[in-house]
């Protein structure tokens, strides 16, 4: 896991947070999962880092990496 | 036992099934998150000791108490509910008030998943303030947290810093679990060695 991993988590108030690791700061909230993976999805492309969509118990359910192989 | 040793000490006192699995590894993350020691039954594997023998010294060690009586119901038809937790339960308040010394300075937390339905089945219980988490992770973590700074810290990380470190913990987790060690999934694992893992999780990131 990189420092700049993202994450999609339930937020305890409600909906499913985009969030990088290490960070309580989040995002965004999604009210739709779907939509918050499509946006952490679209940001660990982006900074070439990897996602995981975690399940409401925290459980990591899927990871995605987006690292390229000479970066790893 | 050194005084210092017994004031940072957390009897668990937990169901260790699977459905309860998730909720338990919460609990524990939390009590090492606030610098404390989870203590449970299941640390010692010696076959010479009985498992009340066990428990007894646990009790005895332990500044605190996290009870779960979610299982004071049994789940489906001839199913028997489970009587090890309100038991235990017992003793620990049963030591608190009737041993003196620093045993009387114990702290209890009680968990359930609903509300007020405990008091159907302990009306010994009725008046505790006890805390529901609905068999949600982040609920239990809040409740831990929040008794941890009622009772002794005054002060401390909101339960949303200890919520979203947890996801992290459990992205370090997949990722020696299941990518370096080879497990096809994290419930492979022992608690036990779940437990290293947190230990581990709080040597790396702080």
């Amino acid at each position: 896991m990189t420092s700049k991993s993202q994450h999609i988590v339930k937020n305890p108030s409600g909906g499913w947070a985009v969030k990088r690791s290490g960070s309580s700061r989040v995002t965004k909230v999604y009210l739709n999962k779907k939509e918050a993976i499509e946006r952490g999805r679209a940001i660990a492309k982006n900074q070439k880092s990897e996602l995981y969509i975690h399940g409401v118990d925290g459980k990591v359910l899927e990871k995605d990496s987006y690292i390229m192989d000479a970066e790893k | 036992m050194e005084n210092s040793e017994f004031n940072k000490n957390v009897f668990i006192n937990c169901p260790f099934d699977n459905d309860f699995r998730l909720l338990l590894i919460g609990i524990i993350f939390t009590v090492v998150y606030f610098e404390f020691k989870p203590r449970l039954a299941l640390e010692s594997a010696d076959s010479g000791e009985t498992r009340i023998s066990k428990i007894l010294k646990l009790i005895n060690d332990s500044k605190f108490g996290i009870h779960d009586l979610s299982r004071i119901l049994s789940s489906q038809e001839n199913e028997y509910f489970r009587m090890n937790m309100p038991f235990e339960l017992g003793i620990d308040y049963g030591c608190k008030r009737l041993k003196e010394g620093i045993w009387s300075g114990k702290k209890i937390l009680i968990l359930e998943k609903e509300r007020y339905r405990f008091q159907k089945a302990i009306s010994d219980l009725s008046g505790s303030d006890i805390k529901s988490h609905n068999d949600e992770v982040s609920k239990v973590v809040f409740a831990v947290r929040d008794w941890f700074i009622t009772e002794e810290l005054k002060r401390g990380d909101s339960g949303k810093r200890v919520w979203d470190e947890y996801n992290d913990f459990q992205a370090y987790l997949y990722d020696q679990v299941v990518e370096k060690d080879g497990h096809t999934t994290i419930d492979e694992v022992q608690i036990i060695e779940i437990i290293h893992y947190i230990n581990e999780w709080f040597g790396v990131s702080h």
